[in-house]
Order: structure tokens, then C-alpha cells, then sequence
């Protein structure tokens, strides 16, 4: 199969879904370039109608895209990073996620967020963060976070064509991921987990860059003749807990791990998940990698802060109940643009 | 344009309607069927009757928490007795019961309220964006309050509507009140429409309480944005009769609200001024005021009637109202 990479993947799911369905609008700040270079060929192709240059705003950026799924039209609104959704709490948490429910559940608000997560690139505390967490707290909203060029594009196409509110979160430090992805149209359903690697020993569940991450230490681990079970959610909304569950009881051993913050994040609510529905199963305590509870430090301090690949090797130690370090030598990931 | 006959009886009897409404609306509360709380429309009545009663049914409208959108919902064809419904709690509201105040009716371009006080406007220009496309000539019509323009998303989103011209109407009811506080001593300006002019929008200033003049007014905005010549705002001079929201008295650091400003203001009915309008020209006769007065309330003494003896909604349609299939 052609392999091509993840920025690739959403650039094709943009120009497919477009072309497939003229009320899918995009618009943001800067349309044209977009920084994360998704974008390209889309306005030559399909205009100035439906690809609309905003002010900087994300408040009106979103809040204009609830108001015209409400009318019919699928929009896209595009966040550039998704430190900013924030600005757009209103419309987002309150507007795009509660307005078909809070008005009798007849309207449908079929959009798509697409915003840019994650650190690792010296990028300071504004420009750094994942915020799966407090999306997902919202319900309404549901939320694709795909870890492969693969999944980017199969769930940015559904994603597209679902009739809800979906945050599609990628991350920064995907955007070069080189994966397979067939020439030939396919969609991938919000909610399926994916085992991204088969194992028996522990059980790791993974969002996004935490994919690779959690990849590579198995990797590694191997060598040490340990057997690791890599399972990706990709959508937290709904979330695929059966999967998650089926490999926890095959492994009795599980390690969650999320970029965002540890306190009250996406860690927190899976394990709890997973004792509600696995407990009996479970042969250790569960362990959760993600950011400290602390904002995210720039230049040389970003580490301190953001999950590494021996956070993940201690984790799995940890529900192993050894006695001895596993350390790991894996490089922790770069910005490479 | 001018009014014909009938256009001037319909929007006399719509406000002659939507006051019966709001009246038993209030009394409701009271009595103990209304769920949640009322916020009265009472003395606005021209403003959203004005607007709404001869758009047309595609046209998109985002109302307020005054009078729970009372006088433009009913104007725009929503039935009575799915506005009382609502607020009784019953499944037979225009939320199926869900929301308890809002009323939403979707094929009349009617999508609900968002909660949030100004919350709703960068949605309103989203419409407008929809409008634009779609070029069949709609328009949006959304109406916010004085104590609104406090909101970055008013003015973020009158941006909006400006650099993409959009069909939408900006229409600020100025009851000079946010809340339970002066307008005045948050805001520098006495026109709220002078906001329009730093956005290019062309800003009306027309008397609230005069149904011809708000109908002149929204038709000259209506034109223009059908034509695809963009926003525009237009703000009403208008006085709510009663408190902000039933049960609390209207008072702020800035002392109570003046009882002699509202009689003034009282003076000044929006329905007594068009009555009296009416019977002079000739297009009403007393035994036709008694009949709009009889049939307005017999409307509303049956939608009461219809909103009691419904039933409360089962629960299980909470699942399904979260997310679309």
C-alpha cells in the first residue's frame, strides 16, 4: 500500500469531503496557509465561498460555525492551536455541544473543530497544551484524536459527515508520521478502538503522540521479553471502553497514558472506567502517564512537565511489580516541520 | 411600503395576543405552573411583533430571555399553547419539555436559545453565512437587548456580518436596563446604534412603541439584505413595563428603578398608540378592538387549558435528544 503522511492525510479528507458535499464550509485565521500545511490546493480548488478567511477571533470562528450547522451547512471551523479553543468556551461547551438538547433535540449541529494539540516543541504554556480533557467533559460534543495517517483521514471524513459536533484533535508532532493509507475511499466510525499492538502482559491505552510513544517503549521492552498490548481509543466520544476492557482482562495489567493534565484528564476518566467494568480482572493498581499538574514550562523545563517515553517504562514496571528500573533509551519527540 | 388594512389589523391583533400571553404568563408563575421563571415582555410588544410578523417562514430569527422570545416567536407563527407548554414542563412544549423556557420550531426558523446572554451572536452571523449561500433571499433577524453590546461576541460578530455582508439584521431592543442595572453606567453612548457605525453597518435609531415605524424600519433592512447589500442595525427606543425577571424588585447600587419613568413610559403603550391610530383612521371600530381583545384571550385561555392537562415528558427522551442519529 502507498504510504503518506499524516499531513497529507488530512489535506486529502478535506479536498475528498469538499468535493462530495458542497455544504461542507472551512474557515479561521489564515485559510489559505493554515501553519500546519492541511490546507493546501483546498481554496484554488473550492474558493472564497466556501473557504473563508476570519478575523482573529476564535469566539466568532466557532460560534459562526454552530450558527450555520444549525441552517444546513457542515463547516468546519479551524483552530489553530487548541490553547485557543478556550476563547471559544461559549460556543463550544455550551452553544455547540447542549444546543440540539437543550432545544427539544431536533436540531442537528453537524460540524467539525479541527485544532492542533500537543507540546514537545518549546512552544510555552499557550501553545503547547492538549484539551481533550475539558472537551470531553462537555457532553455533546464528541471528539476524534487520531495517532496514524490512517485514522486521520478515515476520521476526519466521518467526522465531516456525522450530523454532531465533533473536535478532531491532531497533533503538531504527527504532522510528518509516515503510515499507510489506501488510494481507494474509506471512512472509519467514531468509537471502534484500535490494538495497535498485540501483547499479554500489560495492557497500554494511548491517545495520539502517546501512540508512538507507548509504541516505541514496547518496542524496546521486547528485548526485555516483555509483551505489550497497545490499545488506541481514537475517539474519546463515544469511547470504545469494550475493547479497552477485553485487553485489560486478557492482561490484568493496565498503564493509561494522555498528554493532557493529569488532574481531573482523559487518564483519570478510562481508569475509572475501567474499574467500573474490569475490576475483578485487574492483578495491580492502574497507572497513569500524562502532563503534571502544572502549566506546561518552556525551553529546557518542558520535559519536567510533559510526559516521557521512561514515564511510560516506570508505569509499566510499576503494574509488573518489579523490582528493577525498566529503563528505556528512546529519544523524546521533536518538532519537524 | 405602505400597510394595507389587513397588515395593520394583523399586527395590532398580534400585539393585542402576545400581551394576553405574557399577562397569563405572569400570573402562571405565580400560580405555580410555570417550572422556571418569567422574564416579561410587557411594553416591547411592537418591537418583535413589528419585525416578525411578515417575515418569511425560511427567514432564520434568534430571540432573547425578554418575554422568552414571546412577541417574536408567536409573530413568526410558533402556536401558543406549544410557548405555554414549554414553560409548563410538559411534552407537549416546543422542547418536547426539555428546555422549560425556550421554544424552538425549526421549519419557521425558530433554533432555540443558548443561555448565555449574548451568546447567541456570532451564531446569528453563522446563519447569515448559511443565508448568503444557500441565495435564496433569506435573511436572519436577531434581536439582543441593550445589556448585550456588553459582550465581545456582539461586536466580533457585527464584524462578521460586515466583512462578508451578510443578510443579517442587528435589532437592540434599548430598554435601558441590563438587568437590574442602568445602562447607562456601562455604556458611554446613548445610541447603541452609533456601535454600528465602526463596523460600517448602516445604524436606524426608530421609537420602540410605534409598530408602524419598527415595521418601516425592519422592511427598509429586509430589502436591503434580500438584495445581498449586507447588515444592518437598527435600534428600538423601548421600556420594559415590568421587573426584569418576576419576583425580583428592579434595584442595583444605583438606587431603584423610578416608578415615574415607567408611568411616563406607560403612557406611551405600544398597543394604546396603535389602537388609538386605528379607530381614528377608521380601520377599527370599538366592537372590532372588543372582538381582537375576546378571541386573543380565548386563544390563550385554551392553550392554558391545552399546556395543563398535557402530559410530562418520559424520560427516556433525554438519550436520544443529546446526540443526532
Amino acid at each position: 500500500m502507498r504510504e503518506i503522511i499524516f499531513q497529507q492525510a488530512i489535506n486529502e479528507a478535506l479536498h475528498e469531503e469538499m468535493a462530495r458535499d458542497e455544504t461542507v464550509l472551512l474557515w479561521g485565521e489564515d485559510i489559505y496557509q493554515d501553519i500546519w500545511g492541511t490546507h493546501a490546493g483546498l481554496f484554488d480548488k473550492f474558493g472564497p465561498e466556501r473557504l473563508r478567511d476570519t478575523a482573529i477571533s476564535e469566539t466568532a470562528i466557532v460560534g459562526a460555525a454552530v450558527g450555520a450547522a444549525l441552517c444546513g451547512y457542515r463547516p468546519i471551523a479551524d483552530i489553530m492551536f487548541s490553547d485557543f479553543l478556550v476563547i471559544a468556551a461559549d460556543e463550544t461547551l455550551n452553544h455547540a455541544a447542549r444546543w440540539r438538547f437543550e432545544n427539544g433535540g431536533e436540531a442537528m449541529v453537524p460540524m467539525v473543530i479541527k485544532t492542533a494539540i500537543g507540546g514537545y516543541g518549546h512552544n510555552g504554556p499557550c501553545h503547547s497544551q492538549c484539551t481533550e480533557g475539558f472537551v470531553w467533559h462537555a457532553p455533546g460534543l464528541k471528539i476524534a484524536i487520531p495517532s496514524t495517517p490512517y485514522d486521520a483521514k478515515g476520521l476526519l471524513k466521518t467526522a465531516i459527515r456525522d450530523n454532531n459536533p465533533v473536535v478532531y484533535f491532531f497533533h503538531k508532532l504527527l504532522l510528518g508520521a509516515k503510515g499507510e493509507v489506501p488510494e481507494e475511499e474509506y471512512t472509519i466510525p467514531l468509537g471502534v478502538a484500535d490494538i495497535k499492538r498485540e501483547g499479554k502482559d500489560v495492557t497500554v491505552v494511548a491517545t495520539s503522540l502517546m501512540v508512538k510513544m507507548a509504541l516505541d517503549v514496547a518496542s524496546q521492552l521486547q528485548e526485555k521479553e516483555i509483551s505489550i498490548e497497545v490499545v488506541d481509543p481514537r475517539t474519546l466520544e463515544p469511547l470504545d471502553i469494550d475493547t479497552i476492557v477485553a485487553s485489560v482482562k486478557k492482561t490484568k495489567r493496565v498503564v493509561i497514558v494522555d498528554e493532557d493534565v493529569l488532574r481531573c484528564g482523559v487518564t483519570g476518566e478510562i481508569g475509572m472506567q475501567i474499574m467500573e467494568n474490569a475490576f475483578d480482572f485487574l492483578d495491580a493498581p492502574i497507572q497513569r502517564v500524562a502532563a503534571a499538574n502544572m502549566p506546561i514550562a518552556g525551553a529546557f523545563m518542558e520535559q519536567y512537565v510533559l510526559p516521557q517515553p521512561q514515564d511510560i517504562a516506570d508505569a509499566i514496571g510499576a503494574v509488573l511489580g518489579l523490582k528493577e528500573r525498566l529503563s528505556v533509551t528512546i529519544e523524546p519527540p521533536k518538532l519537524a516541520l | 411600503m405602505k400597510l394595507t388594512k389587513e397588515q395593520q389589523v394583523k399586527l395590532y391583533t398580534n400585539m393585542v395576543r402576545v400581551r394576553k400571553l405574557d399577562e397569563l404568563m405572569v400570573q402562571s408563575l405565580y400560580g405555580g405552573k410555570v417550572v422556571s421563571f418569567f422574564h416579561s415582555q410587557q411594553g416591547q410588544e411592537a418591537i418583535g411583533v413589528g419585525v416578525c410578523t411578515f417575515l418569511r417562514q425560511d427567514d432564520y430569527l434568534f430571540y432573547t430571555h425578554r418575554g422568552h422570545g414571546l412577541c417574536e416567536v408567536i409573530s413568526k407563527g410558533l402556536p401558543a399553547k406549544a410557548f405555554i407548554a414549554e414553560h409548563y414542563g410538559k411534552a407537549t412544549g416546543s422542547c418536547k419539555g426539555i428546555a422549560g423556557f425556550h421554544t424552538s420550531d425549526l421549519k419557521r426558523g425558530i433554533f432555540g436559545l443558548g443561555g448565555t446572554v449574548g451568546g447567541e451572536f456570532t451564531l446569528g452571523a453563522g446563519a447569515g453565512v448559511a443565508a448568503k449561500q444557500r441565495g435564496k433571499g433569506q435573511v436572519v433577524a436577531f434581536f439582543f437587548g441593550d445589556g448585550a453590546t456588553g459582550r465581545g461576541t456582539f461586536h466580533t460578530a457585527l464584524l462578521m456580518s460586515a466583512y462578508w455582508k451578510l443578510p443579517v439584521i442587528w435589532l437592540c431592543s434599548n430598554n435601558t436596563m441590563a438587568q437590574w442595572v442602568p445602562t447607562k453606567v456601562t455604556c458611554p453612548k446613548e445610541n447603541l446604534a452609533d456601535f454600528a457605525f465602526g463596523y460600517g453597518i448602516p445604524p436606524t435609531v426608530v421609537d420602540g412603541q410605534n409598530v408602524v415605524a419598527v415595521y418601516e424600519a425592519v422592511q427598509a433592512a429586509v430589502d436591503r439584505a434580500r438584495a445581498g447589500e449586507g447588515p444592518s442595525f437598527i435600534e428600538f427606543k423601548t421600556c420594559r413595563f415590568r421587573a426584569h425577571l418576576e419576583g425580583f424588585p428592579d434595584i442595583s447600587q444605583w438606587g431603584l428603578r423610578s416608578e415615574e419613568e415607567v408611568e411616563v413610559w406607560k403612557e406611551r403603550d405600544p398597543i394604546e398608540l396603535f389602537k388609538k391610530r386605528l379607530l381614528e383612521q377608521g380601520v377599527l371600530t370599538e366592537a372590532d378592538i372588543e372582538r381582537i381583545d375576546r378571541e386573543a384571550m380565548e386563544e390563550v385561555e385554551e392553550a392554558d387549558r391545552f399546556a395543563t392537562e398535557s402530559p410530562v415528558p418520559d424520560p427516556a427522551i433525554l438519550e436520544k435528544a443529546l446526540y443526532a442519529d
